[in-house]
């Protein structure tokens, strides 16, 4: 786009800089999360551990709850991403391939309400789970996330793709609309589908404010929860908080690293919807 | 008259055959049975709270108490007295402004300078990502322990010019300029992204031709790049200052007081919202709350909303 010399080396520094903004801080953590608590408190403060140690990840895996919490998260996180594959696939599907009355408006007000957050209506939802008796259990943390209305508008983005045809043979041939959905619609979007289960778990792993407001004991906690609430009451252990901290983004880094090149591609969608 | 034969109009009952018909066709059985559930359930997590939160609004409503009066305008008439509110409400602003705008300056910045190493886009890209999909909580903790004030990685880069300890976290205003830098931190890959895609979209021929031209590299920005950035731009302003009014885990982590010293309590509309909801149950006065948080993000949409329905 630019090709005077000048801009390229200022593009050199300029990125490298922000490079190093954004990467220096999650490596300084995991460099932490190696060290012992004297070198944690040393000052001047060193960059790569002296002498590494695991006991930090010993003592958040063997001697608090943190397993726990790991345990309900993934629970959690695998519930809400099924469930928004379901509800994206079959709704994704109906609003690419059937007419029926008022498909355009109810299709705007799904997309309408996508960027609203929770936190601005989540005391109803607190106080229907309240009155359900649910509060401080498994379905309560995964009921507000098993639809996504960005996996609506992805899967049908995606089964828009799928010609027509395949379909009218399909039912010449005598196949019901279930069938059609369950054969030929779901393996033919499945790779579509992945990238959105991949997302959704990424969501439901990352969150924090909803199982902060539902759940009241720990034995209900979730990692980013868990972390939170550590840190709070016992900052001065700061090797062990280290390592949750790694622990709670590794899976994500995984996640991130293993398909970069999908969830590239998936923003695009997002950004180009704007 | 004009010469054209009316048709007679076909009686109801006939009328409605044919639609249902026309609804049998299309496999209305179907539609309903599999959308059905799935608006359902849209409907009782999405719809129904947004519009019970302006109804919870109105009334003096607490969780465990059989009644809830209704106090119409009450709840809204204390948000005027409530001066732990005003302070989050400014906090809130000025979080987000100075958020939104370091963050889309940085981002617009890195991503048409990385046009001119396009070799290393991929990489970098990666690289700026890193901090997205570290979630909220463990990216507050990371700078929570950099902007530490005894032991913190910040005051020591500082001390080798001579700039003693900072309080980062205990100074009003330092930690608004600490919650924006992880804000910054965290969100800018994204939107370096969202601009790269924007930027790949615009025709190469018609910066060669300006370069015939004789524009320099600054012109070709003002004149080409930016304007035709434009939807991209209000995407992003819209989309990264929804995230950033409803900040909250990094506040949650970075005000907790740390090695025994408090830190500053920094006051935001999610946070005022959360105490007063679910630490005091003011459940009616906190959705008078939720519903300015509401009109803020819809205003922001319907601004968006507005602009690209003009094209």
């Amino acid at each position: 786009m630019f090709r005077e010399r000048s801009v390229r080396i200022a593009a050199w520094i300029c990125c490298g800089t922000l490079a190093l903004f954004t990467v220096v801080p999650v490596l300084w953590i995991v460099a932490t999360s190696f060290k012992t608590a004297a070198e944690i408190n040393a000052w001047p403060p060193t960059f790569l551990p002296g002498a590494p140690t695991l006991e930090n990840f010993t003592e958040i895996l063997f001697h608090t709850d943190f397993p726990r919490y790991i345990f309900n998260t993934i629970l959690v996180s695998a519930a809400s991403t099924v469930c928004i594959m379901i509800t994206s696939s079959i709704a994704g599907f109906v609003f690419a391939k059937y007419k029926f009355p008022f498909r355009n408006t109810i299709f705007m007000i799904l997309l309408a309400s996508a960027t609203i957050p929770l936190e601005a209506y989540m005391i109803p939802v607190y106080v229907m789970v309240f009155k359900v008796h649910m509060l401080n259990t498994y379905a309560a943390l995964i009921f507000p996330i098993t639809i996504m209305t960005f996996g609506v508008f992805f899967m049908r983005q995606v089964i828009m793709g799928i010609p027509d045809e395949l379909l009218e043979a399909a039912r010449i041939d005598g196949a019901s609309e279930i069938w059609i959905y369950l054969r030929i619609i779901l393996n033919l979007s499945k790779s579509g589908l992945m990238a959105i289960g991949v997302f959704a778990f990424t969501q439901a792993w990352a969150n924090f404010m909803w199982p902060l407001v539902v759940v009241s004991t720990g034995d209900m906690y979730t990692t980013e929860l868990g972390l939170a609430v550590y840190q709070r009451a016992f900052f001065t252990e700061y090797g062990p908080i280290a390592a949750g901290a790694v622990i709670s983004i590794l899976p994500m880094m995984i996640v991130f690293v293993a398909l970069r090149r999908h969830i590239m591609a998936g923003i695009a969608t997002s950004g180009m919807k704007g | 008259m004009s010469g054209a034969i009316a048709t007679p109009p076909l009686p109801l009952s006939a009328r409605l055959a044919k639609s249902w018909a026309t609804l049998k066709r299309n496999h209305i059985g179907f539609v309903i049975c599999a959308l059905g559930p799935v608006l359902l359930l849209f409907g009782l997590i999405r719809l129904y709270p947004i519009a019970e939160t302006f109804r919870l609004s109105f009334y003096d409503y607490h969780i465990t108490r059989r009644s809830s009066p209704f106090v119409g305008l009450g709840n809204y008439a204390y948000l005027f007295e409530d001066s732990p509110f005003h302070d989050a409400l400014i906090n809130t602003i000025c979080f987000a402004a100075f958020a939104v705008v370091g963050t889309l300056l940085l981002a617009l910045a890195a991503a048409v300078l990385l046009r001119s190493i396009e070799k290393a886009a991929p990489v970098l890209e990666m690289l700026f990502y890193i901090p997205v999909v570290t979630p909220w909580v463990p990216a507050s903790v990371i700078w929570k322990w950099i902007f530490d004030p005894t032991y913190g990685a910040l005051n020591y880069a500082l001390s080798f010019f001579g700039i003693p300890r900072l309080g980062w976290l205990q100074d009003p205003v330092l930690i608004l300029f600490a919650l924006v830098v992880v804000s910054i931190w965290k969100m800018v890959g994204y939107f370096i992204v969202i601009f790269g895609v924007g930027l790949r979209a615009i025709p190469e021929e018609l910066l060669e031709a300006a370069d015939l031209d004789g524009a320099t590299a600054w012109q070709k920005l003002r004149g080409i790049v930016l304007p035709l950035l434009r939807p991209i731009i209000l995407f992003s302003v819209v989309t990264c200052t929804i995230i950033n009014i409803n900040v909250f885990a990094p506040v949650y982590v970075l005000t907790a007081s740390s090695q025994g010293a408090p830190a500053y309590d920094f006051k935001v509309l999610v946070g005022e919202i959360y105490s007063n909801g679910f630490v005091y149950y003011h459940m009616g006065y906190a959705g008078a709350q939720c519903v300015v948080l509401l009109l803020f993000v819809m205003s922001l949409l319907f601004v968006q909303f507005l602009a690209f329905r003009e094209k």
